[in-house]
C-alpha cells in the first residue's frame, strides 16, 4: 500500500519537470479548485451534509484575501489568514441556522444563504468589502517571503510547489481530522442518526465544526485563487459554483479526501478539451453526472480502489 | 404615493400566483417523491423559452399558452421515468441528479437559444385605468390563470380518484400500494404534473418578465422560501405562502429597494426555519 502512496506522490513532486510554463499553473489551479471540491466532501461525504453553499466560503476567502492586502497590507501569509478568518466568520452564523435544519431543509437553507449574501454583494452597498475587488490593493507584491528566502509568484515552479505544499497539508490535517474519535461520530450520525444520538454524541456539535471546518478549507482554496489568478469575481459566490464543487466531487468519489481532486482534474481536463470543440461541453458535464450516480455512487476513486484491491490481491 | 403602492401590491399579487403555481409543483413533487427539484426554476425557465419560440415560429401567443405545459407533462414524465426512478430510494442523489438535469437544461437553451435576453409582446395589448396608471389587462389574466391553475390542481387532489391515490400514497406508501394503488404510475405523473405546473408559469409569465436561461436561478430561490415558510410538503401553506411574500416584496419596494425586501423575506424564513420549522401553516395541513 505504501507503495501505490508512494508513486502519486513522487509523480506529483516531479511533475514540474514534464510540464510546460501554462501546464504548470493548470495543474496548480486543478489542486485549487480539488480542495475546493474536497471541502464539499468533507461537508457531504462525512458530515451527510449536502451543502450549497460552499462556493460562499470560497467567494469570502477570495475577498478576505483582498481586504487582508488592501486595508491592512498584509503580506502573503496574513492574506491568507485573513481569508481564512473570514471564511470561518461568515461560516459560524450560517452555519447556526443551517444545522439546525433537518436534511431537506439544510439543502433550501444553504441555497437561500448563498442567493442572499450574493443578493447583498451585488446590490452596491457594502461597498468597503466590494472595494477590494474592484480596485485592488497596489502595494501588495504577490510573493512568498520564507524570512531567508522570498520566493516571487511569477515564477511558476514557485506558484506550483507553494500550491501544491499547502493543499498536501490541508489534506494531511483534514484526513487526522477525519480518522480522529471525532470524525468517526461525524460518519455515524451521517449513517444512523438516531442511534449516534442515542449514544450521546452531540450531533448539532458535530454538523456545526465540520462545517465551519469546511468553510475554512473552502476559504483557504479561496486564497490561493486569488493569489494565483490575482483577480475575484462576486460570480464566485453564486451557488453555481457551489454546483460545481458538487459536480467535481461526485464524479470522483465523494466519500474519500482524494476522490474530489480526482473528480476535478477529470473535470478540468475535459472542460480544457472539449470546450474546443463543443462550446456547450456543460450538457456533456450534466449527462456524466447523472451516470456516475446511477452507476457508481462512489465515483471514480472507488472504481480505482476496487481495481487496487483486485490488483493487489491478485 | 399611495397609488405607486397600490400597483406595486397589485403587480407583488400577480407574480405571488405565479410562484404559487411554480412552487406548488416543487412540492408537490416533494410530498410524493421526497425528491428537492433544484432543477424545477429551470422548468419553469424552459417554460418561458418555449413560450417565446412558438410565438417567434407562429406568432400566437395561444398556441404556446395550450401546448408548453403538455410539453412539460411529457417532459416530466420521461425525466421520472428515465431517470429518477433508478435512484429514488435516495433523497441525496436525487438532488444531484436534479442539479446535472438542471446544468443540461441551462446548457441546452443557452446553445440554442442564446444568451441575450428577450421579451415577448403582451399578447392581449389592452390596459385599463386604475388610480391615474395604464394597468395592462394582461397581468390580471396571468393572475386569472394562475388562480384557475391553483384551484384546478387542489379539486384535482381532493375530487379525482387520482388525486385520492395521491394523497394515499403521500400519507402511508406501503399500504397505499397493499391497497392496490399503482404507486409507480403515480409518482410518473405526480413528476409530470409538478413539471407541468412549473412550465405553465413559464408561458403565463413570459410576457411580463425577460427571457433567458439564467431565469431559474431567480425563480427557484423564491419557491424554496415560500416552501419553506409554508411548511414543506404543506400545499396550501406553500400556496398561501408564495402569495404572501410576493405581495410584501411588492408593497416593500414602494419603499426600499428589490434587494433589501429580498433580504426581508430571507429574514422572515430564517425565523420560522428555527421557530417553527414545520411552517406557519401546519394547522392547515391538508
Amino acid at each position: 500500500m505504501l507503495l501505490f502512496a508512494g508513486i502519486p506522490v513522487a509523480a506529483l513532486l516531479l511533475l514540474p519537470m514534464v510540464l510546460a510554463e501554462f501546464q504548470r499553473i493548470f495543474v496548480a489551479e486543478i489542486f485549487i479548485w480539488g480542495l475546493f471540491a474536497m471541502s464539499f466532501a468533507l461537508v457531504y461525504g462525512y458530515g451527510g451534509m449536502l451543502s450549497f453553499a460552499q462556493a460562499v466560503f470560497f467567494g469570502a476567502g477570495c475577498y478576505g484575501f483582498n481586504l487582508g492586502t488592501f486595508y491592512y497590507g498584509f503580506n502573503t501569509w496574513g492574506a491568507i489568514i485573513s481569508a481564512v478568518v473570514a471564511a470561518i466568520a461568515l461560516a459560524a452564523p450560517i452555519g447556526l441556522i443551517a444545522t439546525r435544519a433537518r436534511s431537506h431543509h439544510f439543502l433550501i437553507v444553504t441555497v437561500i444563504f448563498s442567493v442572499l449574501v450574493y443578493m447583498i454583494l451585488s446590490s452596491g452597498h457594502w461597498r468597503w468589502i466590494a472595494g477590494p475587488y474592484v480596485t485592488r490593493s497596489l502595494t501588495f507584491v504577490p510573493e512568498v517571503p520564507l524570512g531567508f528566502v522570498t520566493l516571487s509568484y511569477s515564477n511558476e515552479i514557485v506558484v506550483y510547489y507553494f500550491t501544491l505544499a499547502f493543499v498536501t497539508l490541508t489534506v494531511g490535517l483534514c484526513a487526522l481530522f477525519v480518522s480522529s474519535p471525532f470524525g468517526r461520530a461525524l460518519v455515524a450520525q451521517k449513517d444512523n442518526e438516531m442511534r449516534a444520538q442515542l449514544i450521546g454524541l452531540n450531533i448539532i456539535l458535530l454538523r456545526f465544526t465540520v462545517f465551519v471546518v469546511a468553510a475554512a478549507v473552502a476559504g483557504l482554496s479561496g486564497a490561493l485563487y486569488a493569489l494565483l489568478a490575482r483577480y475575484t469575481n462576486l460570480e464566485f459566490f453564486s451557488w453555481s459554483y457551489s454546483g460545481l464543487a458538487v459536480v467535481m466531487a461526485v464524479i470522483g468519489g465523494v466519500n474519500s479526501l482524494i476522490g474530489p481532486f480526482i473528480g476535478t482534474a477529470i473535470y478540468m481536463v475535459a472542460a480544457e478539451h472539449l470546450s474546443r470543440y463543443f462550446e456547450s461541453f456543460t450538457i456533456l458535464i450534466g449527462i456524466i453526472l447523472i451516470l456516475v450516480v446511477r452507476y457508481t455512487p462512489m465515483g471514480v476513486w472507488g472504481l480505482i480502489q476496487i481495481f487496487l484491491k483486485k490488483a493487489s490481491g491478485a | 404615493m399611495s397609488e405607486v403602492i397600490i400597483i406595486l401590491a397589485l403587480n407583488g399579487l400577480v407574480w405571488g400566483l405565479i410562484i404559487a403555481l411554480i412552487a406548488l409543483g416543487l412540492s408537490i413533487i416533494f410530498g410524493l417523491l421526497e425528491i428537492i427539484n433544484v432543477a424545477h426554476g429551470d422548468f419553469f425557465m424552459v417554460g418561458t423559452v418555449l413560450a417565446w419560440a412558438i410565438i417567434y415560429f407562429t406568432g400566437n401567443f395561444w398556441i404556446a399558452f395550450i401546448i408548453v405545459p403538455l410539453i412539460g407533462f411529457a417532459l416530466g414524465a420521461m425525466i421520472e421515468r428515465g431517470v429518477m426512478r433508478p435512484i429514488e430510494h435516495s433523497a441525496d442523489l436525487t438532488i444531484v441528479v436534479a442539479f446535472g438535469l438542471s446544468l443540461i437544461l441551462q446548457e441546452s437553451v443557452r446553445a440554442t437559444f442564446g444568451s441575450t435576453p428577450q421579451r415577448i409582446l403582451d399578447p392581449i395589448g389592452k390596459t385599463f385605468p386604475i388610480v391615474g396608471f395604464q394597468y395592462e389587462v394582461y397581468r390580471l389574466f396571468a393572475a386569472g390563470v394562475a388562480i384557475v391553475a391553483i384551484a384546478g390542481f387542489f379539486l384535482f387532489l381532493h375530487k379525482t380518484k387520482f388525486g385520492t391515490w395521491m394523497r394515499a400514497v403521500r400519507q402511508d406508501r406501503e399500504m397505499a400500494i397493499a391497497m392496490g394503488v399503482p404507486a409507480d404510475r403515480i409518482y410518473i405523473v405526480t413528476f409530470a404534473l409538478g413539471t407541468s405546473l412549473a412550465m405553465l408559469g413559464g408561458v403565463v409569465a413570459a410576457p411580463i418578465t425577460s427571457v433567458e436561461f439564467r431565469l431559474g436561478l431567480d425563480v427557484l430561490p423564491m419557491c424554496f422560501i415560500a416552501v419553506i415558510i409554508g411548511g414543506l410538503g404543506n400545499l396550501p401553506g406553500t400556496a398561501a405562502a408564495a402569495i404572501l411574500l410576493a405581495f410584501m416584496e411588492g408593497v416593500m419596494t414602494a419603499y426600499v429597494e428589490p434587494t433589501s425586501a429580498r433580504i426581508a423575506s430571507l429574514v422572515l424564513m430564517s425565523a420560522v426555519l428555527l421557530l417553527r420549522p414545520q411552517g406557519i401553516f401546519a394547522k392547515a395541513r391538508a
